[in-house]
């Protein structure tokens, strides 16, 4: 499947239709009755029709549904929330987070925590950052409040590990510095709006 | 007669072998085929296309612990199994399964004991195999296993007697109970096959078939969604791998026994010879029951016991009336 | 000051007040609010915000400085009043950073409060910003001019409260305003907003760096991020932290306070104090309550070795001496085991103040004291201190005098040996009297004659009085108004014109005056004291009188006790002692004490044969004072609660008074058991309230009811020049935010364990000095302390190890050798 299509599974159109069921036969004669018309009518083979169908559309048409995944892996939506990525500037490659603690706030899961300082430049400087992956639950709120855009969730769902105690330190999610130049800025989950220029009224400055 | 002895005991062996690998390849093509019809691919992974999935279960199934549950009937416990095994393979002893042909100058007859009670003999063994989840339920101390021995009882009982009367019609036409003379006896093209005389016969008789052999939708020994597994709720490893293998052979056996009675068994068809011909035959068979597997939904016990004694009964009876008014006047 | 009822309306509701109570303070207690940013209540207004404005009878007003008139109309919003109020805030948040998310302030934040609350959603109004630095003004306060909105509460605060004045606005630097604003502007926006863009704070005395007691109240009462305290910066957020109500348990003043908790960090998730907080506009804490928190007993588990042990060295004790940094319960459980087993109770530091305090009730027929000082702040208008080094003894007897001095335009009379540069400074009505150590007697007299009800008093007493006062004759020098005729020429027409004119002349005079030996004795010119004494007599109705602890070891104890119970009755004086230590009071209201310590001794964070110790280094380790709840007994004659901010491991004293047998479940069972004969009430620890009201009423714990008894009739004794010391004089007393082991184990109190001496003097005795007395000597290094002033040089007490209080003896000054070192 296409990432087009992916995005076009329109789960809300679909055209119920009511059907158009007998009554149940309440008397001996009348079950009877409904065993006969249903065996004359051959319903049974409908079911026997759907199935060898589905079968032939699988075989010759291409349509089978299986994705060998751990060889084949479906594209994802970018609004998808699996392990977060912490973002750096894109001019001077410093990380984004301002350890404002926003995010730690409004966990709901409690698996946020961060240790800050005041540190040399006067600024404030996060110097521990971690997300408990064993209790986050992936709901998105820290990405949504961040301010900065500094954390936000990337695509990275496969996080089986044979250790329980699976955190993640500030330095493993941030984009590698090397790697700055591919850091994208897409609209996922956390991210501005696309009108949001529109939304913000501007405060005069007088110089 | 040292000869016969010799060439039963390597039929018998033979037949063993090749129905014992069938049924596991039985299983194989089962996966298959569900998967396909639900646009699936089913096993993929060991060896080309799966294909080697059965050998990794059957690894599986013979390294897993044997397990006996305490408060299990031990001896009932252990041999339960191997009736349901060993009676489908006796079943299969007076089944004619190719047409005769001749190897290395001997004339071969595929059939292990061709006896002249071959369908009483055939019906009569597949009947005994119900003490194999009979006792298995009984002997695991456990209610599933116990619900699933009861549903035994009452389901294999019931659906014997509609199979017996089903197949007493064509066994009055054809006047023999050996499956060869059946068999010869549709010797003359699909016109002459029995199945033009006794639809009827034939529609019961896969009925009965299905609920004997325990096939959806007449599963109802094993349903998880009901009794967990049934009889073989406590079952694992080989044990449980002896009630599935007698299973298949039992479909197979069914299989033939549908072929050999109604489609002209192996005589040849047109163009294709005998042996091919049954193969095709049992295959489809094998195929239809996989496909109303995947079809049917199961149904209610009082809807099965209803089925059989309200319907296929009086059916089977009027059917074998009828027949024996035709055949008197 | 007059306490007349009267009712006002405040939108539409009928609010009780007092004549004279400013309209805001009327609005909050009675549960209406007005906004105000830079009002703080028990301070002056500072009319810095405007935005407390208010219609009152139809007339634009503001709420903190407009005082409340019987059947007052008041309306707190009107459509001009917020659009007022709106751009006022809109100028408060021009060139304000965005950096809320990294702000120490943020979701405590009065302007973050504020902007939301008057619906500020756009900005009109901009200016070039200035740049402003940040700046560290002392060892704990950090300043971020950028973020500081001018509010001036922390000028105030210091001004009004803490007295240090350390605080004052400076020039900014920035811009003139846009021309055109002051048309389309409010206002009050305006004017406001000319002054913001002018001024920032900076210390008052032209450095860079703030002359101040450190007790970073202006970083309480700042509303945004501008000033905090520098150990908080960017360590953890506000939310985060849990606040644990407590009672500080430095000082006698047991001020209410807020622990603040949080893990300490990712790696640890032990709880950790990270900040006090208070109630700044009820109590205002000192530098040792609001820095020196974290003096827990960290990482202890139940030794059960060390455990037996102090059972045993407990049944074979005969004697404990303790600190009076104990809960009521714990002294409670102390005297238990003196009555149980004989144990001997010894306490130096409380000993003399329990010993004054029964001679005074005995004088007075009242256990207690008549007044607190809450009463003195709120209601005096002249304060009298006697024997107490008032700037370091007691930090809210100290903002007590300093307030009287700002908001009642008071007047105070300080009497001390020591010289203080900082007390004159808490107004110009402050007259300083150093005396001799010794001549507190005199002192009091001084009171007495000068307050007293001359008729009232006993005859001796009168006539005692009388023998002061002589009549003298003076010169003075008398301003008088002579008519002169001068010749002017108008040098338009020429012509010569006499015109008379008055000119004034100083005329030598000789006068008749009443010349007080009293004053002469104490060492300072009555002529000039009588002057200025007049000065400060004008318009004063309220009079109140500290007394200190360098009575309490007075060698003339008793007839001290005797004239403070005189002073008290006939002076009408509102009289309050500062008890000597943390619970102290407390302490000498539960413990029967004894003078001498015998035999066997066990320490109770004192030294001893078998030490208790909470600070981690004794021999079974008890609770600090966070990690413990109970009662405390402030200086204010209240009972109040405090919870415990930190978990503790360990055994208490309950565990080793149910080992003996004496014990119950929890410490606060014992709560119930404070006497009721000495003034506590039957109350459990749980029905305690904690707290403040809005209109300020204290409501935590109880206050002691005084038992009534008969007053004495027993005659004062004259003032005697025995306890005059001459010489070289040491003065038992701690540098300011240091009280005692705990406070010197917080990591943000710096003040070491040193001799402290005016700088001269300091510069006199070089850097270390061997400190000799009768009974030993210590050798400590010499600080100058630039706010003393004299010869009297001062050593702390603050180590129970150093055992000053034996060097010392009873008195707080001691005749002693100093040698350079």
């Amino acid at each position: 499947m296409s990432l087009e299509q992916f995005k076009n599974r329109n789960v809300g159109t679909q055209e119920y239709r009511m059907l158009d069921l007998e009554p149940t036969p309440e008397t001996g004669w009348g079950r009877f009755k409904r065993v006969v018309r249903r065996s004359v009518k051959l319903e049974l083979f409908t079911g026997l029709k759907v199935t060898f169908r589905e079968m032939i559309k699988a075989l010759f048409m291409g349509e089978m549904h299986t994705t060998k995944y751990p060889f084949e892996k479906l594209p994802i939506a970018p609004r998808y929330r699996a392990i977060h990525e912490m973002k750096r500037l894109l001019e001077s490659g410093h990380y984004r987070c301002i350890g404002c603690g926003l995010c730690e706030k409004i966990c709901i899961s409690d698996c946020i925590r961060m240790d800050t300082r005041y540190d040399e430049n006067q600024r404030k400087e996060v110097s521990e950052y971690t997300i408990n992956f064993g209790r986050c639950i992936f709901c998105g709120y820290c990405a949504e409040v961040c301010p900065e855009l500094a954390i936000v969730h990337g695509g990275r769902y496969e996080n089986a590990s044979e250790q329980r105690a699976s955190y993640a330190l500030f330095e493993d999610m941030l984009t590698p510095l090397d790697q700055l130049a591919q850091q994208k800025e897409y609209p996922g989950f956390g991210a501005v709006s696309p009108d949001a220029d529109e939304k913000i009224k501007k405060t005069p400055l007088a110089y | 007669m040292d000869g016969y002895i010799i060439g039963t005991i390597i039929k018998a062996v033979l037949v063993l072998a090749i129905i014992s690998a069938l049924a596991g390849f039985g299983t194989y093509i089962e996966r298959k085929v569900l998967a396909f019809m639900q646009r699936r691919l089913g096993p993929m992974h060991v060896g080309p296309y799966g294909l080697l999935q059965i050998l990794a279960d059957g690894i599986k199934l013979f390294t897993k612990e044997d397990f006996i549950p305490s408060g299990a009937n031990r001896l009932i416990f252990m041999i339960a199994p191997a009736i349901t095994a060993m009676t489908a393979f006796i079943a299969l002893a007076a089944v004619p399964l190719l047409p005769e042909f001749t190897l290395f100058g001997v004339t071969v007859r595929p059939i292990i004991a061709d006896i002249n009670v071959g369908i009483l003999f055939v019906l009569g063994m597949m009947a005994a195999g119900l003490y194999g989840p009979l006792l298995a339920g009984l002997a695991q101390n456990n209610k599933w296993g116990l619900l699933g021995a009861a549903r035994t009882a009452v389901q294999f009982l019931s659906y014997e007697v509609v199979t017996g009367l089903s197949i007493l019609a064509p066994i009055m036409i054809v006047g023999s109970l050996s499956l060869i003379d059946f068999n010869n006896y549709q010797a003359g093209g699909i016109g002459e096959w029995l199945i033009w005389k006794q639809p009827l016969a034939f529609v019961l008789f896969l009925i009965a078939g299905f609920a004997e052999t325990n096939r959806t939708p007449f599963d109802l020994l094993e349903h998880e969604a009901e009794v967990v597994s049934g009889y073989a709720t406590e079952y694992s490893g080989m044990r449980w791998g002896m009630f599935f293998i007698g299973e298949y052979a039992n479909m197979i056996t069914i299989g033939f026994l549908a072929s050999l009675i109604f489609l002209g068994g192996f005589n040849p068809w047109g163009f294709i010879p005998g042996g091919l011909a049954i193969i095709l035959k049992v295959s489809f068979f094998f195929f239809l029951m996989l496909w109303v597997r995947a079809s049917w939904p199961h149904i209610r016990p009082d809807q099965l016991m209803w089925l059989c004694w309200k319907v296929l009964m009086p059916l089977a009876v009027i059917n074998v009336t009828l027949t024996g008014l035709v055949m008197m006047f | 000051m007059s306490k007349n009822e009267i009712t006002i309306t405040i939108d539409g509701v009928e609010c009780r007040t007092t004549e004279g109570e400013y309209i805001l303070n009327a609005a909050r207690a009675n549960g209406i609010f007005i906004p105000a940013i830079c009002y703080l209540t028990r301070c002056s207004p500072t009319l810095a915000c405007r935005i407390c404005l208010v219609e009152a009878d139809g007339k634009r007003v503001y709420s903190c400085n407009a005082k409340a008139k019987e059947g007052m109309e008041i309306v707190t919003q009107t459509e001009e009043i917020l659009e007022e109020r709106r751009a006022i805030m809109e100028v408060y948040d021009v060139n304000h950073p965005l950096q809320c998310g990294v702000c120490d302030q943020h979701g405590e934040c009065e302007l973050q409060n504020y902007t939301l609350e008057l619906g500020v959603d756009s900005q009109h109004y901009a200016i070039a910003d200035t740049l402003r630095e940040t700046k560290n003004w002392s060892t704990v306060l950090h300043y971020d001019a950028g973020l500081c909105i001018v509010c001036e509460r922390c000028v105030t605060v210091c001004k009004d409260m803490i007295g240090d004045s350390a605080l004052k606005t400076g020039p900014r630097g920035g811009g003139p305003l846009d021309k055109g604003y002051k048309e389309t502007m409010p206002k009050d926006a305006y004017a406001m907003w000319n002054k913001l863009q002018k001024s920032i704070i900076v210390p008052s005395n032209g450095t860079e760096h703030t002359n101040c007691s450190d007790c970073g109240e202006c970083t309480a009462v700042c509303p945004v991020g501008a000033l905090t305290e520098r150990d908080f910066v960017y360590k953890a957020n506000p939310w985060e932290l849990k606040e644990i109500p407590a009672t500080c348990a430095h000082c006698s003043s047991g001020c209410h306070l807020y622990y603040e908790t949080r893990f300490s960090s990712i790696d640890n998730p032990e709880e950790m104090i990270f900040r006090v907080k208070n109630e700044w506009n009820f109590q205002s804490l000192c530098g040792a309550g609001r820095f020196g928190y974290d003096y827990e007993n960290r990482n202890v588990s139940k030794d059960e070795v060390a455990f037996a042990q102090a059972v045993a060295a407990l049944q074979k004790a005969e004697t404990i001496r303790f600190s009076s940094m104990i809960s009521n319960e714990e002294a409670l459980m102390l005297q238990r085991l003196k009555e149980e087993k004989g144990i001997r109770l010894v306490n130096p530091e409380v000993r003399p103040f329990q010993r004054f305090l029964t001679a005074y009730a005995k004088s007075s027929g009242r256990s207690l004291y008549g007044s607190d000082y809450r009463e003195i702040m709120e209601e005096s208008d002249f304060v009298v201190s006697i024997g107490a080094a008032l700037r370091n003894d007691n930090p809210n007897a100290r903002y007590a005098f300093n307030n009287v001095q700002k908001m009642n335009k008071g007047a105070g009379l300080y009497f001390h040996p020591v010289g203080d540069t900082l007390v004159p400074t808490f107004g110009k009505s402050v007259e300083c009297i150093t005396h001799k150590p010794g001549q507190e007697e005199t002192a009091l007299y001084l009171v007495l004659d000068l307050f007293a009800d001359k008729e009232a008093l006993p005859d001796y007493l009168r006539e005692y009085l009388e023998g002061f006062h002589e009549t003298r004759k003076k010169t003075v020098k008398e301003k008088v108004m002579k008519e002169v005729t001068e010749i002017v020429k108008d040098e338009e027409t020429g012509e010569e014109k006499e015109v008379k004119k008055k000119v004034p002349e100083m005329v030598e005079k000789e006068v008749e005056y009443d010349h007080n030996l009293l004053v002469e004795a104490l060492g300072a010119d009555p002529v000039a004291f009588a002057e200025s004494f007049e000065k400060m007599m004008k318009k004063k109705e309220s009079f109140a009188l500290i007394l200190g602890e360098d009575l309490y070891g007075h060698p003339h104890w008793e007839n001290l006790a005797k004239l403070a119970a005189l002073a008290e009755k006939h002076c009408g004086m509102k009289l309050a002692m500062i008890p000597p230590k943390s619970n102290a009071l407390g302490v000498a209201l539960i413990c029967d004490l004894d003078e001498e310590a015998e035999g066997y001794t066990v320490g109770y964070n004192q030294p001893g044969d078998f030490r208790l110790s909470a600070l981690g280094d004794g021999d079974l380790d008890m609770p600090a004072m966070n990690q413990q709840e109970g009662t405390m007994t402030t200086m204010n004659k209240r009972v109040v609660p405090t919870n415990a901010a930190l978990e503790y491991g360990g055994y208490t004293l309950n565990d080793l008074m149910n080992a003996l047998g004496l014990g119950k479940r929890l410490t606060v069972d014992w709560t119930m058991e404070l006497p009721v004969d000495r003034g506590f009430q039957a109350e459990a620890f749980d029905d305690l309230k904690d707290g403040f009201l809005n209109d300020g009423t204290e409501i935590r714990g109880y206050a002691l009811t005084p038992i009534r008894g008969r007053a004495s009739t027993a005659k004062a004794k004259p003032a005697s020049d025995e306890a005059v010391l001459e010489g070289t004089i040491a003065y038992r007393c701690n540098p300011q935010r240091q009280f005692n082991d705990f406070t010197d184990k917080a990591h943000q109190i710096f003040e070491a364990f040193a001799l402290y001496a005016s700088p001269e003097k300091a510069e006199e005795l070089g850097e270390k000095v061997e400190v000799i007395f009768e009974e030993g000597s210590l050798t400590l290094d010499v600080v100058a302390d630039e706010r003393m002033n004299g010869e009297i040089v001062a050593v702390p007490d603050f180590k129970a190890s150093a055992d000053v209080y034996r060097l010392f003896g009873e008195s707080r000054y001691a005749n002693v050798t100093l040698k350079k070192v």
